[in-house]
């Protein structure tokens, strides 16, 4: 009889142990996330995609900023995945390296916007969970984890990029031949 | 003469597009938008050749109103007219919601409308363009009131009501307030459907491993190697893979639970905590492998860019993904 009250108490812990890292979660981070991403998504209506639209087609000229504030201003209005529709603004040569910028910037973004996209949230929130749990202050790294963000897609840019020129003009020659 | 128009969702709105044509019995666009002929229920009674009625002086019954137009934040309204089959337009950016949420179907309703949404279908188009034209000339010719004059009588006497300054405070404050409740109604959805099943998962998943002991069984193997420079590059180079990355990305379930279960080694202390940024890119190599295709054409991109593209994407990875561990790796010089 000890054995098996001693199992259920094994078998129940097992969940305890989750409860207790769920309810953790839910006072945790939810709070925050909700105000914050209802603060945002405000701003968001206000300001009206159309807006962001028309200046989102005045910037994908320049290479730099295709590939940084470009995919920037998509994933902060759109969120994940609409962002990916700012591609229809970008030259056709240019679409598969604005789609590899945008999709690269929909996690570091999480540190300090949730609201861009709440669906994968924890990529970020689990390992800085992790760190506040030693007592160590997230703010710093979400700020890096955004700008290395940033510098990353701008290399993932210009790379696929040229990958995409290279990939284009040996099929043109294949065609040729 | 009736023209049919179609009808889509405005910036931030949901449903439609409605297709609608009037007929002999059923014309008359009801309008319930707190006082006159709001412009919008005017454009559809223009362009299907129906009439416009103010729902707060008119009422009448159900089988004739075409459709209703409504500015209903989100409560009573919205789901009154789709419930009693009637189209229904919205000028605000409500989905589903309120108590009748059950009955606004994107057959029926249509939100976010404003004129320039509303357009006539097929060939009808050409001749309704035209019609304006020739209306013009006819009230110089006879003494009647013809139904232009009328619709211009209607106009003026809205523009009437428009300058009160009350109205247009009201009107102002109550958009931005239900901008605001929107925005919360959305972040509360987003947190039920997304992020508590995702905390459901992960945090048994996680509670399992470290009460069975399995959590400091990887705390004393796996994560020492994996807690070192050339330990993250293996990781993101594995996830960069171009056979794999497209099988590791979907949804980043996989990049969230790993990220969990080293969130859990670095609170044990298992990996030093400089190692947290560049970890954060070496788990996130694939992200979005697996939907380069539907995120191109998102993209508008034709199919022989999107043919490219993605070998373009997945090979540049492999590049990128440890480049990316290493510049994050530099970046953490100094924080913590």
């Amino acid at each position: 009889m000890s054995i098996i009250s001693s199992l259920a108490e094994g078998f129940i812990g097992l969940f305890q142990a989750g409860g207790n890292t769920f309810a953790g979660w839910v006072t945790g981070i939810i709070p925050l996330v909700v105000c914050l991403m209802t603060a945002v998504n405000s701003v968001i209506k206000l300001v009206g995609t159309e807006r962001v639209e028309a200046f989102a087609k005045k910037i994908t000229r320049f290479t730099v900023l295709r590939y940084t504030l470009l995919p920037l201003i998509a994933v902060f209005f759109l969120g994940n995945p609409m962002c990916y529709s700012f591609g229809k603004f970008v030259d056709e040569k240019y679409k598969p390296a604005y789609y590899d910028a945008a999709v690269s910037l929909v996690h570091p973004i999480t540190g300090l916007f949730p609201h861009a996209n709440p669906g994968e949230l924890f990529v970020w929130m689990g390992i800085a969970q992790g760190l506040q749990e030693r007592g160590l202050s997230t703010a710093g790294l979400a700020i890096r984890y955004f700008i290395v963000g940033l510098i990353v897609i701008l290399i993932r840019g210009i790379l696929t990029e040229r990958i995409y020129f290279a990939l284009t003009g040996r099929n043109k020659k294949a065609e040729n031949a | 003469m009736y023209n049919t128009i179609q009808i889509k969702a405005g910036e931030g709105g949901w449903g439609g597009p409605l297709t609608i044509t009037p007929t002999e019995k059923c014309h008359t666009v009801l309008c319930v938008t707190g006082g006159g002929i709001h412009p919008v229920a005017q454009k559809i009674a223009d362009l299907t050749g129906g009439v416009a009625v103010d729902g707060w002086k008119t009422t009448l019954p159900d089988d004739e109103v075409m459709i209703a137009v409504v500015d209903c934040g989100g409560t009573a309204r919205c789901g009154v007219y789709p419930k009693k089959k009637i189209f229904t337009v919205n000028l605000m950016p409500v989905g589903q919601s309120g108590p009748l949420a059950m009955f606004i179907k994107p057959e029926i309703y249509v939100s976010a409308v404003r004129e320039k949404d509303i357009t006539v279908v097929g060939e009808e188009a050409a001749a309704a363009a035209a019609a304006p034209a020739q209306a013009q000339q006819a009230p110089a010719n006879d003494g009647f009131k013809t139904k232009e004059q009328a619709k211009e009588e209607i106009r003026q006497a809205n523009e009437g009501k428009k300058q009160s300054i009350v109205v247009t405070i009201g009107k102002g404050v109550g958009e931005v307030v239900s901008k605001f409740f929107q925005a919360g109604r959305e972040s509360i959805d987003m947190v039920i459907r997304n992020i508590l099943p995702f905390m459901a998962f992960t945090s048994t998943l996680l509670g399992i491993i470290s009460a069975s002991g399995l959590g400091d069984i990887i705390a004393n193997t796996i994560s020492p190697l994996c807690g070192t420079l050339p330990g993250m590059l293996v990781i993101s180079l594995i996830c960069s893979l171009p056979f794999l990355s497209p099988i590791l990305g979907p949804g980043a379930v996989i990049a969230q639970v790993v990220g969990t279960l080293l969130g859990a080694q670095f609170a044990a202390g298992a990996i030093p905590a400089q190692y947290a940024l560049p970890a954060l890119f070496a788990i996130d190599g694939q992200v979005g492998a697996d939907f380069v295709p539907v995120g191109l054409s998102l993209g508008e991109a034709e199919p022989e860019t999107i043919e490219l593209g993605v070998p373009a994407v997945l090979f540049s990875r492999i590049v990128t993904g440890p480049v990316a561990v290493i510049i994050a790796f530099v970046f953490s010089i100094g924080l913590f």
